[in-house]
């Protein structure tokens, strides 16, 4: 079987499938980095809350709340919308040549035309999976025994200390898991933005098929580049939990 | 069972096998792919109905050749795969005849000139296709666009931004992800028609060479081919093709090289 595979067209077009790589590694690493800042943030301020006073009722409203909605409508559409409707109806209203809500005029174009697509697909998966992220985190800190947060208050810390020394720290080690399958998930929803024009792994295969009307090829050699892409990451995972699971029994 | 009853359940059989038989071989029906975003060439109603140019051609000529036709909705992406592994039988979508695309698929005669050209917002300047070099470009994946702007500029070059379909295309352009755009003069005139806020131009270029729209097959089908192209002369012959020319274009009918 494999002797009738035409491989030579994978090596005419080698140039789009490496910078496809290049550019899923690009996007995979920021939105990795992004997507867990920004769900740590969420989570904590998704189990923010106070006993008493004016922050009892602040809290739940103008913190909880959004963060609730929030997570409930970037998880409950599918990605592929989101990268459609931040590429097209989003990011037109805030980096246009002709009146951005952040960026204008000649910049804007110049913007919009080189990284236009980068953008749109770094930034719709950042805040989908910073919503699955801060449910991560939720999990994490709500596993960790009372007992320590009580014990850290007694102590004297105040809420954001107990939750940055002894809290966070813990909850690491448990979320590691669940933080590497986010990171292998967000390396393999970057080739939704393939739709929208962006150069990455999965374009240049859509562009060998396209031009042969071959789908082995092409289709084989992006399955084994994002597996091994996804095999590096889970190493580097499973290195980290040895790293900072000295601390427990297990 | 006795000979006489057994012949007679044979006969009363056959009596009503072979009027089917007869029935079913005049009434063909050919599964007809087309796209569904390719106006005016064919696209869907509110309904969900596919109508344009390529559809009322399609009908024209299965009704002249003496077959029936069920339109199916077909995304272009993997399209000449389609007649290929028999889920269609006949493509009608807009599609240019290709000497690349001769060697998956096999044509019928040409039913439409079709030329491409370049659209540009009033940003950059550009006279032809090689000021495309400088650009960001759009086209659409493996069409004909695709296919001469990645011979301009290099078919590995990321400046080429390449779409699922038309209006995608078009769209970036608006918005500025790309500076050009490259596809079908017939599409994109209808296009800069229907958006006349947005002022687009069309710019031509002497190294994009006549082409012609032409019906797929799977490959080797003679037998379908010859009835599609019969009715293709027979609807260019009687003033039908005409007719429906003018319905969605002009009044400058083209000949068609039907040899």
């Amino acid at each position: 079987m494999f002797s009738s595979f035409h491989w030579q067209i994978i090596e005419e077009y080698l140039p789009l499938f490496i910078e496809g790589t290049w550019m899923t590694l690009k996007a995979a690493v920021i939105c990795v980095i992004a997507g867990t800042l920004l769900g740590l943030v969420l989570g904590v301020g998704r189990l923010a809350e106070a006993r008493h006073g004016f922050y009892k009722y602040f809290l739940r409203y103008a913190v909880q709340l959004p963060v609730r909605f929030y997570v409930s409508f970037f998880r409950g559409t599918p990605l592929f919308v989101q990268i459609l409707l931040i590429h097209f109806a989003l990011m037109p209203l805030l980096i246009n040549p002709s009146g951005g809500l952040i960026v204008s005029g000649d910049l804007a174009r110049e913007i919009r035309s080189q990284y236009g697509a980068f953008l749109s697909a770094v930034l719709a998966i950042s805040l989908n999976s910073g919503a699955y992220v801060s449910e991560i985190f939720r999990a994490g800190i709500q596993s960790i025994d009372r007992g320590q947060s009580e014990a850290s208050r007694s102590l004297g810390m105040n809420y954001l200390q107990t939750l940055r020394k002894v809290v966070l720290p813990q909850a690491f080690r448990r979320m590691l898991p669940p933080l590497g399958n986010n990171a292998i998930a967000i390396v393999k929803d970057s080739s939704l933005a393939s739709a929208i024009g962006l150069a990455e792994l999965a374009y240049a295969a859509r562009t060998v098929s396209g031009a042969y009307a071959r789908y082995w090829e092409p289709y084989l050699t992006i399955s084994l580049i994002y597996w091994g892409i996804t095999l590096l990451l889970s190493a580097f995972v499973e290195h980290l939990e040895k790293r900072y699971g000295k601390g427990d029994a297990r | 069972m006795s000979f006489k009853k057994f012949a007679l359940l044979a006969s009363s059989v056959l009596a009503f096998a072979l009027p089917a038989v007869a029935v079913h071989a005049a009434d063909q029906t050919y599964v007809v792919g087309a796209g569904g975003t390719y106006r005016p060439f064919e696209f869907e109603t509110a309904k969900k109905e596919l109508v344009g140019f390529d559809i009322d051609i399609i009908k024209a000529v299965s009704k002249a050749s003496g077959f029936n036709i069920k339109l199916v909705s077909t995304p272009w992406e993997g399209i000449f795969a389609t007649v290929n592994q028999g889920d269609r039988d006949i493509l009608i979508s807009g599609i240019t005849i290709t000497d690349k695309r001769k060697e998956m698929v096999d044509f019928s005669l040409p039913y439409f000139p079709a030329d491409q050209v370049i659209i540009v917002g009033d940003g950059p300047k550009v006279t032809g296709l090689a000021d495309l070099k400088k650009l960001q470009v759009g086209v659409v994946n493996s069409s004909t666009g695709d296919i001469v702007v990645s011979e301009e500029i290099g078919k590995n070059n990321v400046a080429i931004h390449r779409f699922d379909n038309t209006p995608l295309m078009l769209e970036e352009l608006y918005r500025g992800g790309v500076d050009a755009a490259v596809g079908d003069v017939g599409v994109i005139k209808f296009y800069i028609k229907s958006h006349p806020e947005k002022k687009f131009k069309v710019v031509g270029d002497n190294k994009f060479t006549r082409q012609y729209f032409g019906m797929a097959v799977q490959k080797g089908n003679k037998v379908l081919l010859d009835k599609i192209n019969a009715g293709l002369k027979k609807i260019v012959a009687d003033g039908t093709y005409a007719k429906i020319y003018k319905e969605w274009f002009d009044d400058n009918v083209p000949t068609l090289p039907l040899q």
